[in-house]
């Protein structure tokens, strides 16, 4: 047998044992990923909206577009909150793009009439030690009962009510924009937003 | 041709893929920001290394020397996807902080460099043994340089306090540079160790202790 042919079978077989190898894996790990991934959204939406919500949040969900949420106008998607049918808030992703290092994304919860019930930062490249006292700290909790109204809406640098850190400013400053965002849309919105899906409405 | 107590000796500190080789620096400074991030990056290294040795060293013979290569690569990146797969499932928490540097364990030279001079000329067992034993000296390496960093940025060993509040972490080696930092001490820190052995090897012990 020449040896260009041989060498090409035993490139063959090994990629052919390494795909089926690779596919069966794959076959068995998808469904525990789906699942894992499905709690930490879970955990984050306990973590944020109101305490009490009777209703499967992450299947209760409704998506939205718009700029404000997200510069590249991907789809947002709106987990909703309810129990025993009343709304009781909505929690979604918006996306700081404007942090020190990266996008920020940040989950925050709103119940109706638009107080802020939660935030929690989801994912972020920010300095450990600085910027990242946005998750490691209670700073998110300063959000917690606050409105488009009852709070000037910006770090206390730029003459707004909520703190920054000690040598560094942008993250906080980055998060509160965002924040803000995604309460202006939801107060344009409320109604749709709380809207039940179209499969519930057709009953 | 080499017994096991040497593989280990060699693969864990003599030829430690680190501290002897300077290999597969981009996951040494690039994850070990606290020292549970180093043992994850170095566990998940260690098995793909396991993996790969073993199956490299069960095809050695029949895969013809010119195509050797791309073969490795190609068992190498498997064994990574599967590890990649399954940490993501099973070890999900992890998998997020580590996240980009798994896939890149593929292109650590280290594997490769394992497969090639070692399982590709030595039995399964053997190799299988340099595997672990190059795996732990590399989780080693990361531990020893995540520890570290983390209780001189963060004043914290495994996320516990070890200071107490009025330590002041220097923010600076959690940063990329004192990564770079960290780990020039250290290999100075082994340099001398070395050259202490050295020292001690020279000079003759006065009275040979018979073998018990």
């Amino acid at each position: 047998m020449p040896d260009f042919i041989k060498m090409g079978l035993a490139l063959m077989v090994v990629g052919l044992v390494a795909t089926s190898v690779l596919a069966v894996t794959e076959s068995v790990t998808r469904e525990p990923i789906a699942e894992a991934k499905r709690q930490e959204i879970l955990r984050a939406l306990t973590q944020v909206l109101p305490q009490g919500f009777d209703n499967a949040p992450d299947s209760d969900t409704v998506l939205f577009t718009d700029a404000r949420l997200n510069r590249k106008l991907k789809p947002v998607t709106f987990y909703r909150g309810r129990k025993g049918g009343a709304n009781l808030g909505v929690a979604y992703v918006v996306i700081a793009p404007d942090g020190y290092s990266g996008n920020i994304e940040i989950m925050m919860a709103v119940t109706p009439g638009g107080t802020v019930s939660g935030i929690q930062v989801v994912a972020h490249a920010e300095t450990p030690g600085l910027g990242d006292k946005i998750v490691i700290t209670d700073w998110p909790k300063s959000f917690q009962g606050k409105t488009i109204d009852n709070i000037k809406w910006g770090v206390k640098k730029d003459g707004g009510d909520f703190d920054q850190f000690a040598g560094a400013t942008i993250t906080p400053r980055a998060v509160v924009k965002a924040v803000k965002k995604g309460l202006e849309f939801f107060l344009e919105n409320e109604a749709k937003i709380f809207q039940p899906a179209s499969t519930e409405a057709a009953k | 041709m080499s017994t096991t107590k040497e593989i280990i000796t060699s693969g864990f500190w003599t030829n430690n893929v680190v501290f002897a080789q300077l290999l597969g620096m981009c996951p040494l400074l690039g994850v070990t920001t606290t020292a549970i991030n180093g043992i994850g990056m170095g566990m998940a290294s260690l098995a793909v290394l396991l993996g790969s040795n073993v199956v490299v060293s069960l095809v050695r013979n029949y895969i013809p020397t010119e195509v050797r290569i791309p073969s490795y690569i190609i068992i190498i990146a498997s064994f990574v996807t599967i590890i990649d797969l399954v940490m993501n499932a099973y070890l999900h928490d992890l998998h997020k902080v580590l996240g980009l540097f798994i896939p890149l364990i593929v292109v650590n030279c280290a594997i490769l460099g394992r497969a090639e001079a070692f399982a590709s000329k030595n039995s399964v067992i053997q190799s299988a043994i340099d595997g672990i034993a190059s795996g732990l000296g590399f989780t080693f390496a990361l531990f020893l340089l995540g520890a570290s960093r983390e209780l001189l940025g963060a004043g914290q060993i495994f996320g516990i306090d070890v200071f107490g509040p009025s330590y002041h972490p220097a923010i600076g080696f959690i940063l990329p540079p004192g990564a770079f930092i960290a780990l020039g001490f250290i290999l100075m820190g082994i340099k001398w160790l070395e050259a202490k052995r050295e020292e001690r090897k020279v000079v003759p012990a006065p009275i040979p202790i018979p073998e018990a």
